[in-house]
């Protein structure tokens, strides 16, 4: 293999070790706020530092791609999406993080009703797969996969949307469990985020492998209609 | 920005050294005041095609051509062209800097004085133009009498497109002009290249891919005496249409 292709092999592998990194971190993360696992959750705050080492690693190499090798077409569709890709798992590793810190808060189980309210498993279910199949995409090159992953977000932006009321609703009627509805809440905002972050990410891997740009689709799609109305 | 005026066009042209099939049904269209870069592999057809647009390869023994080459709307080959006449329109710059063994100031007049100009001011002054226009006045202005060979390489391929501007063409065909040089000399042809097509029509060969990149509006990729893809610049070096596009720029051919 030539010089080049090893290197931008080096770079693929490099970013999927910091992918099963980051996916271990989210899984970790619902383990523990099931099982309301405060160590565990330590353990996910502190592994952050090694996401992070990830992002560095991988952002030099991506710039010592670029003065050495300069790539074109393809190649140097791949190097900028790596580069994204990279700054967007850093930050699921900042958000598995952050609902560690939300585990380590709250100390005790969830109430289940609320769980079962909010659909916060099945966000987080569906969330971890979006994550996963992302992946996938990218080690396969398969665009029709990340094409579903944009149109899977809608699930977790419709719970996230009902959420508000749900949570609201349940700290009326149960006034003593306020800190607890509050920090079930907060990780469901933190999820949505997980969702927007994968959905960049499949629309990097579309531009890398068909040279199309579909992020800010639904931006115009909206504007259109603005304008229509 | 309004459309630019086509100025020079290719129309099913074919072109033969003797039994092999040079160019193979070639169909192009160049704007005027722009640059356009041929690129592909070595015996891919480019420097043939190039040629073509000043008839230089009329010198070949078995080289014959097929189809039509239109400058401004004109066929170049059809019989009543003069072909010093066309070169008046369409000069040339090679890729190793061939000034004659002369001063430097009879390199730049060297066309206008077979033209039959001998006026003193007159050369004079188109000297001076050609030379500022091909960014070396300030560079030679006090030694316009020295030898052309005195230069460096950078210098004499400047003097070579002084030369060739001093007869005033419409279009510059470039083959690989900046490959024997060093960088810096280089980086100016590059920037001359960028000046020069506010006022011409510019063709270039180049091997250096991302040389096209920089100074071309367009590009054309050629293979085995085909024209694969002809492109704006941007999108040829970041979405090519056609694989082999894709294989050759990113130096996977083959």
């Amino acid at each position: 293999m030539a010089q080049f292709d090893t290197e931008l092999k080096r770079l693929k592998t490099k970013l999927l070790e910091m992918w099963d990194l980051v996916e271990y971190q989210l899984q970790a993360g619902r383990e523990a706020m099931l099982n309301a696992d405060v160590e565990l959750a330590k353990l996910v705050i502190k592994r952050d530092r090694k996401v992070n080492q990830f992002d560095i690693k991988i952002d030099r190499m991506c710039e010592n791609f670029f003065a050495l090798f300069t790539p074109v077409a393809v190649d140097l569709r791949l190097v900028l999406a790596v580069l994204k890709i990279n700054s967007n798992l850093e930050r699921l590793g900042d958000t598995a993080e952050g609902i560690a810190r939300f585990v380590k808060k709250m100390g005790s189980p969830a109430n289940p009703e609320l769980l079962e309210l909010t659909n916060v498993v099945q966000m987080y279910d569906e969330a971890l797969k979006m994550l996963a199949d992302s992946r996938t995409a990218f080690q396969n090159n398969d665009t029709a996969l990340a094409k579903a992953i944009i149109k899977s977000d809608k699930t977790l932006n419709k719970i996230y949307r009902k959420s508000d009321a749900i949570v609201t609703k349940f700290m009326a009627e149960n006034p003593d469990r306020i800190t607890e509805a509050l920090a079930i809440l907060s990780i469901i905002k933190k999820l949505e985020r997980v969702g927007d972050q994968v959905t960049n990410i499949a629309e990097e891997i579309i531009f890398y492998r068909d040279a199309k740009v579909v992020k800010h689709k639904s931006d115009k799609k909206k504007k259109k209609k603005e304008d229509e109305d | 920005m309004s459309k630019k005026n086509d100025k020079l066009e290719a129309l099913d042209l074919n072109a033969y050294y003797g039994d092999f099939h040079a160019l193979k049904g070639i169909n192009i269209v160049m704007e005027e005041k722009a640059v356009t870069a041929f690129i592909g592999p070595s015996g891919c057809g480019k420097s043939t095609f190039l040629r073509t647009f000043n008839r230089m390869n009329d010198y070949i023994d078995g080289f014959r051509v097929d189809g039509q080459i239109l400058l401004d709307g004109r066929d170049i080959y059809q019989k009543d062209v003069r072909v010093d006449e066309l070169r008046k329109e369409v000069g040339m710059v090679f890729q190793k800097p061939n000034p004659f063994p002369k001063s430097i100031f009879e390199n730049v007049v060297y066309g206008l004085k077979i033209q039959g100009i001998k006026k003193k001011s007159v050369l004079e002054e188109a000297a001076e133009q050609s030379l500022r226009h091909a960014a070396l006045w300030e560079e030679v202005k006090d030694k316009l009498d020295k030898s052309a060979l005195a230069l460096s390489g950078g210098q004499q391929q400047r003097l070579c497109i002084a030369r060739a501007l001093a007869i005033s063409p419409s279009v510059l065909l470039m083959d690989e002009p900046a490959s024997a040089l060093d960088p810096i000399s280089t980086a100016k042809i590059e920037e001359l290249i960028y000046d020069l097509k506010n006022d011409y029509t510019i063709v270039i060969v180049t091997h250096n891919m991302q040389q096209a990149g920089r100074v071309s509006d367009h590009t054309a990729f050629f293979y085995m005496g085909e024209l694969v893809e002809y492109n704006k610049t941007k999108t040829m070096f970041t979405s090519p249409k056609e694989e082999r596009t894709q294989n050759y720029i990113t130096g996977r051919f083959g």
